[in-house]
């Protein structure tokens, strides 16, 4: 069993179980650049690493030296790589070392190497590790409900181990705390279109577009959702700007007179894919325009550049640059 | 709703009673020699706090070589001793047939994964990554080394070892995730060698295609949500490798294998109110996507669409005093964020800055004359 918090701080050359070893220095070499001032503790440590790495010794005092490396450059993939070799070699309990990496990642979230550590142990445990492992990913996810890392090895795990039948439902909870969280649209799509329990996107579609617009109804200026309908169509057009669900939400925005950028947007994204829009949709649309000095154009596309270009300012050129291909392809 | 006035910005530099600016307050212009500064003092040493990177040792070099030379500071580099020291990191096969047992005869990114051979001249681990293989090539054309003079087919051949069955790269044999970064690093080593023996490319390019979100921008791994860095990764590794031509926006060419219209629209969409790009949706503005995303634009053809004055104002907020800059408006510089901090200006036309070759993320040496 180890325990760091004994070693925590006491210098390595000063033990008994250490004597033996004759830390090797790092070789910087003449003139190196960005020399960097280690801590004592860091230059020791990862001398009598060295030392151990060149020897090759997989010992316990080796997995106890790795963990105290790791500690001080959790990024160092030499010491992870060292540690999985070790650990195979000591045939250690893997349980045990998802504790030790779940300390770790504590404070260190963010960190590939960790993750992918993670990964290894899992893959050796299999599918016994999957709810703990999901519930562990639940838990970072708490803290940080975008976290990168752990939505990739949730991913993973979910496509390695399965685990699939509670993830849609995980997703509405995430989304229920924040509907601005991108991650969890994202993974939303995944699931919908990954799991084997669900039928696939086209089956899926009616209830997500009915989903995406109850969302949009509550936040019409969240994106997240406005993108995820267009997600919901990929590449089949037609079905997209024939949606009336989506045509119906677009009005519906437009004519509160408020919030309507993303509105527009689709907007003109179908009327580019084709759409014929109705005298109610134009009606909306100029209802917009508030200039005394200039019509709108005629051209429904066209007025919803001018618009756009007014509206959603920071992206002026772009919308003059969008009207200007209207142009070209007419 | 509201129209923003691009105008709108507190950027007005407050002074004290001698007329100095007080340091509460965004600097009104880009310091460039507070930056060259920075950069300067951490060639020379950095402090501590960067010992957690030391198996980056190569990257932070990068960083603040490039960087120097972005700013026109270069002479404070001893070129020589640079490309030496660069060189003293290569990893080097013993014989031929070493090149097919899985390991990558690149670079290692430090001392620490680096060891010297036995007695019987056996080394004891090779661990070249693609990354710090990355940035010790994009540090010796730097400093003027011509790179194609080096062993390259032993980098070449043994760089296929790290490519996935997907298509994807693994930075070193040794074990690691896979991911866009890495393909990405692969693209730009075999373009900067002027090689592409070093990759499958067709599978490459189905991995980087299977990236593509449903939002039109890219995931570090297919399945993942859309993010500035996976997304500059895709387009610029797309672009080295001739799949995408440049600036297509201009010659009104449409892609064949990726939605280019959905793409722009998601990287518009990231410039925030407060000038500034953000990496995901709903996410905070962030100092790097300026580059990451601006440079996706630039290839694109589509950086003339941003807001300048915005992304300018934001930046200038997140200029340290000390030099550098941070990751949000008023934190301490970190030495990425200062370095894409300085792209981005550069990508903004800066004056007294070089021009940024956007596909590699150093200075375009090309268009300077030196290749």
């Amino acid at each position: 069993m180890e325990s760091s918090e004994e070693d925590g701080g006491v210098p390595l050359s000063r033990m008994a179980e250490w004597r033996d070893v004759t830390p090797l220095r790092q070789d910087d070499g003449p003139n190196p650049v960005v020399p960097i001032t280690y801590k004592e503790e860091f230059r020791e440590t990862m001398d009598y690493f060295r030392a151990i790495y060149k020897a090759d010794e997989r010992s316990p005092r080796a997995l106890r030296l790795t963990r105290r490396a790791i500690h001080l450059n959790p990024g160092n993939y030499t010491v992870w790589h060292f540690r999985r070799l070790v650990l195979e070699a000591l045939n250690t309990d893997l349980d045990e070392e998802l504790d030790f990496i779940q300390r770790i990642a504590n404070s260190n979230s963010k960190n590939y190497q960790l993750w992918h550590h993670r990964r290894w142990v899992i893959e050796r445990l299999g599918s016994n590790a999957r709810s703990k492992e999901l519930h562990l990913i639940k838990s970072i996810l708490s803290l940080d409900a975008k976290n990168y890392h752990a939505w990739s090895h949730r991913q993973w795990v979910l496509q390695a181990l399965g685990g699939w039948e509670d993830e849609l439902d995980y997703c509405r909870q995430l989304l229920e705390q924040d509907i601005f969280n991108n991650s969890a649209w994202n993974q939303r799509y995944f699931v919908v279109t990954r799991s084997p329990f669900l039928g696939g996107l086209p089956a899926m579609r009616a209830s997500e577009v009915r989903y995406s617009v109850e969302a949009i109804v509550v936040n019409p200026n969240n994106e997240c959702p406005w993108r995820y309908l267009r997600g919901l169509y990929k590449d089949d057009i037609e079905s997209l700007v024939n949606d009336r669900e989506i045509l119906s939400i677009c009005l519906k925005v437009i004519n509160t007179k408020s919030d309507y950028i993303f509105a527009l947007k689709m907007l003109l994204d179908l009327l580019c894919y084709g759409f014929q829009p109705s005298q109610e949709l134009r009606d909306a649309v100029v209802a917009l325009w508030t200039s005394d000095t200039r019509p709108l154009d005629a051209d429904l596309a066209t007025a919803i550049c001018d618009i756009l270009e007014h509206v959603d300012s920071l992206r002026a050129s772009y919308w003059i640059w969008r009207k200007n291909k209207l142009r070209i392809a007419a | 709703m509201a129209t923003r006035d691009p105008l709108d910005f507190d950027v007005g530099v407050e002074e004290d009673e001698d007329g100095a600016p007080s340091p509460s307050s965004p600097l009104s212009y880009f310091e460039r020699d507070r930056h060259v500064a920075f950069f300067g003092m951490l060639y020379d040493l950095m402090p501590y706090h960067y010992q957690s990177q030391e198996i980056n040792r190569l990257t932070l070099a990068f960083f603040t070589i490039s960087g120097l030379h972005l700013l026109k500071a270069l002479d404070r580099v001893d070129k020589d001793r640079v490309a030496s020291w660069v060189l003293s990191f290569r990893a080097h096969p013993i014989n031929q047939a070493e090149l097919k047992n899985g390991q990558f005869y690149g670079f290692h990114g430090s001392r620490m994964s680096q060891f010297p051979p036995d007695e019987n001249g056996v080394s004891v681990c090779n661990a070249g990554h693609l990354a710090s293989t990355y940035c010790a090539l994009a540090i010796l054309k730097t400093v003027g080394f011509n790179i194609l003079t080096i062993d390259k087919e032993s980098i070449l051949i043994s760089m296929r070892n790290l490519q996935q069955p997907d298509g994807s790269f693994m930075p070193v044999h040794l074990g690691a995730e896979t991911d866009l970064r890495f393909v990405y690093c692969a693209a730009a080593i075999c373009f900067m060698l002027e090689d592409w023996s070093g990759m499958d490319r067709e599978k490459t390019k189905d991995y980087i295609l299977n990236c593509q979100s449903y939002d039109g921008g890219f995931g570090l791994m297919p399945g993942l949500e859309s993010h500035g860095g996976g997304t500059y990764c895709a387009v610029a590794s797309l672009r080295l490798m001739g799949y995408i031509e440049d600036d297509l926006l201009s010659k009104n060419a449409t892609s064949s294998i990726i939605n280019v219209p959905l793409l722009l629209d998601w990287c518009m969409q990231r410039q925030a109110i407060d000038g500034g790009f953000q990496g995901r949706a709903n996410k905070s503005s962030d100092t790097c996507y300026a580059f990451w995303v601006g440079a996706v634009l630039r290839i694109l053809g589509g950086y003339k669409f941003i807001d300048k004055i915005a992304l300018r104002g934001f930046l200038l907020t997140c200029q340290s005093e000390f030099g550098g800059f941070s990751k949000y408006p008023r934190e301490l510089p970190d030495l990425y964020h200062s370095y894409y901090g300085c792209t981005a200006f550069s990508l903004l036309e800066e004056p007294g800055l070089n021009p940024l070759c956007a596909e590699l993320g150093m200075t375009d040496l090309a268009a300077l004359g030196i290749l």
